[in-house]
């Protein structure tokens, strides 16, 4: 379980006036459970990109637990996201061609051998996740199994937070609240700090917190008055 | 890591093999042409070996070295029967052997000498013996006639409208060994056999001399100024030589030493007569040869250069269109070196498959002229690799795994969040 703060954080793009992430300050304690929702280009998956490394972020401070993940060379953000971020995306960015669970275990195999433990654990996840039958070739699964498994494989590391956005935009109405719930649930077993973006008030309803953003800003934080 | 570029290699599977092919067309081509130069090379070298120095009448040294070594069916100028007479009686000559051309038999040289040559080319005889009548023939390996078979000679050749000589045929009384020369596809007769044919023998006025002194054996020759004797088939041959022998294209001569060799060169290259050591005239040729090969090799290189480079784009193009599958696997944390090697690891597995199907199918293509090419002439033409293809071979190596380095440098310039949104 990781805790998340952040300080003084601005992103700028080129091109635009305003900063399209500006926040002050932010922390989350391990073990949070987080709702970011906010109109369309507010910037939710700007500070996704920010939080998880996958932007480089030139001022401010982005803290998971000790590590400040802004002061990181790509490599290393690259390697401490591996470690510690479970990552779930809008398009499940799955790879075809590969079974279920070669899917499942492939971050693991591209960087280093796949340990005994470790396919076992992938075995039981997709298990969990209810994909009964993991050498199925990924491309004829339908969408809600796909988005079970990208969760199954954010989870394979056992990371600290699990970082999804949007995780239910591309599923239908039923589909998506069933991976909803398992995204919670999951997060709940593995003991994982959970940041969600999500426009369903449902799934807002059971994460303890909410923050919405507006124009690059926290503009309501359900756990008190928002920082600027 | 192999199982997901195979598995992105079937995903693309028309664009692969569409590189695959480039590839392997530009390397067969290369390797063509360095192994068929090669070849021609070795084999011709091989075929003039046999003889040390031919002598011939004045006239053009490449000329006589190929129709000597390679029997080609060309006019030649005839030299004095003289000639002969005198290198058989050098002290310094192991054998001389009078060659003549000009008459064929189904498209088979027809080309009389003495039992000499035939002991030379084919110390033992693969079937039969040696001629010993004037109407007797001996086989090269190849010519595909049964022992006891009647041969009836063609002045000419039939393509250059030739006329069948109807006054003699020959008998097949024996085969020579494989010498993997053009002799192989040769049909030895008495040289005497050959003049009395055309009319020469025992008919030593100047005028006659004269007459024939061109253009004796030409097969364009004229049906009136070409006189015809007659033969005795039954008659035996006689392989003693004087000075009144008739005129004749070339006496192939084995000397005794080198010393020797170079002597007797410089003896017969006068104002009549011409004398070469034909491995010298092939070397000379095969320079011109040689500055060919460079010319189509870098033509070759050129072709490869330009396959190359349209690869790099086709890639370049490929690895933006896979930006977003990059970006998902750096955004899942996979290690840079990773999507390195696979990226490049990808197009080196292509390069590698196609450098591998133009180098067996362009030996297999060199293989094939080589053959087609023995079919006609009976050299023997050896295509093989040597110890001075690899550093060749590695550059182009070296230069493949270089370039498919590009596009993985490329992909990892910008964030994973630029490329997932790619
Ligand atoms: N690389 C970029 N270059 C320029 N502008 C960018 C870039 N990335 C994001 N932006 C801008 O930053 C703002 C925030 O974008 P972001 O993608 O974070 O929105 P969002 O809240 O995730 O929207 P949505 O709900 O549609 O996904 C937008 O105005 C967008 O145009
Ligand atoms: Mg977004």
């Amino acid at each position: 379980m990781l805790s998340l703060s952040i300080r003084d954080l601005e992103m700028r793009f080129p091109g635009l006036e305003t900063p399209a992430l500006a926040i002050g300050n932010f922390a989350l304690p391990a073990g949070g459970r987080l709702a970011v929702t906010g109109a369309s280009g507010s910037g939710k998956s700007t500070l996704v990109n920010a939080i998880t490394g996958l932007e480089r972020v030139k001022s401010g401070a982005i803290r998971w637990d000790e590590t400040d993940i802004a002061g990181l060379p790509s490599g290393r953000r690259d390697a401490f996201r591996a470690r510690h971020i479970g990552l779930v995306m809008q398009d499940f960015h799955l790879f075809p061609g590969l079974s279920a669970f070669e899917n499942v275990v492939l971050p693991v195999r591209l960087a280093r051998r796949l340990a005994r433990p470790e396919a076992e654990r992938a075995a039981m996840l997709l298990d969990t996740i209810g994909i009964r039958r993991p050498q199925q070739a990924i491309e004829t699964l339908s969408r809600g199994e796909m988005q079970r498994v990208a969760v199954a494989r954010a989870l394979l590391s056992r990371p600290g937070v699990l970082v999804a956005d949007e995780p239910t935009a591309n599923l239908d109405r039923r589909t998506g609240d069933e991976v909803a719930d398992l995204i919670i649930r999951l997060a709940a077993e593995e003991k994982a700090t959970l940041i969600v973006v999500t426009h369903d008030p449902q799934v807002m309803e059971r994460l303890d917190r909410r923050i919405r953003l507006s124009g690059g800003r926290i503009d309501e934080d359900s756990a008190g008055t928002p920082q600027t | 890591m192999i199982r997901f570029i195979l598995a992105d290699i079937r995903r693309f599977r028309a664009g692969a093999l569409a590189v695959v092919v480039l590839i392997a067309l530009s390397v067969a081509l290369c390797t063509v042409v360095t192994l068929q130069e090669r070849a021609v090379r070795l084999g011709s070298a091989r075929a003039a070996e046999k003889f040390d120095l031919v002598v011939g009448a004045a006239g053009s040294e490449t000329q006589l070295t190929l129709s000597a070594v390679f029997l080609q069916p060309a006019p030649l100028p005839l030299m004095p029967g003289a000639v002969l007479a005198k290198l058989a009686a050098d002290p310094r000559v192991a054998f001389a052997a009078p060659v003549g051309f000009g008459d064929s038999a189904s498209g088979f040289p027809v080309v009389g000498t003495t039992t000499t040559l035939i002991a030379s080319l084919s110390p033992q005889l693969a079937e039969g013996r040696a001629f010993a009548r004037l109407g007797e023939a001996v086989l090269g390996a190849e010519v595909p006639m049964p022992g006891g078979a009647e041969i009836k000679p063609m002045h000419g050749t039939a393509e250059t409208g030739g006329h069948t000589h109807t006054e003699l045929a020959y008998t097949v009384t024996g085969r020579m060994a494989p010498t993997g020369t053009a002799w192989d596809r040769a049909i030895l007769v008495p040289i005497r056999a050959v003049w009395q044919l055309h009319g020469m023998e025992g008919d030593h006025d100047e005028h006659d001399e004269h007459d024939h002194g061109d253009h004796a054996f030409e097969a364009d020759e004229s049906e009136a100024h070409h006189e015809h004797g007659h033969v005795d088939p039954a008659a035996p041959i006689d392989e003693r030589f004087d000075a009144d022998m008739p005129g004749l294209p070339a006496v192939l001569v084995k000397p005794k030493t080198i010393a020797d060799a170079y002597r007797l060169r410089q003896e017969y290259r006068g104002e009549t007569t011409l004398a070469v050591f034909p491995g010298e005239v092939l070397t000379r040729l095969y320079a011109t040869l040689g500055d060919m090969r460079s010319l189509l090799l870098a033509i070759a290189v050129g072709t490869q250069a330009i396959v190359v480079a349209a690869i790099l784009l086709v890639t370049i193009m490929h690895v933006g269109a896979r930006r977003r599958q990059i970006g998902a696997l750096r955004a899942l944390g996979i290690p840079k070196r990773s999507i390195v090697v696979i990226v490049w690891g990808e197009l080196f597995l292509l390069f590698a498959a196609g450098a591998a199907l133009g180098i067996s199918g362009g030996y297999a293509a060199a293989r094939l002229i080589s053959a087609l090419l023995t079919a006609r002439t009976a050299v023997r033409l050896p295509v093989e690799f040597s110890a001075a293809d690899l550093p060749l071979a590695l550059g182009i190596g070296l230069a493949a795994a270089l370039v498919s380095l590009v596009p993985a440098l490329v992909a990892l310039r910008s964030s994973p969040a630029e490329a997932l949104r790619a």
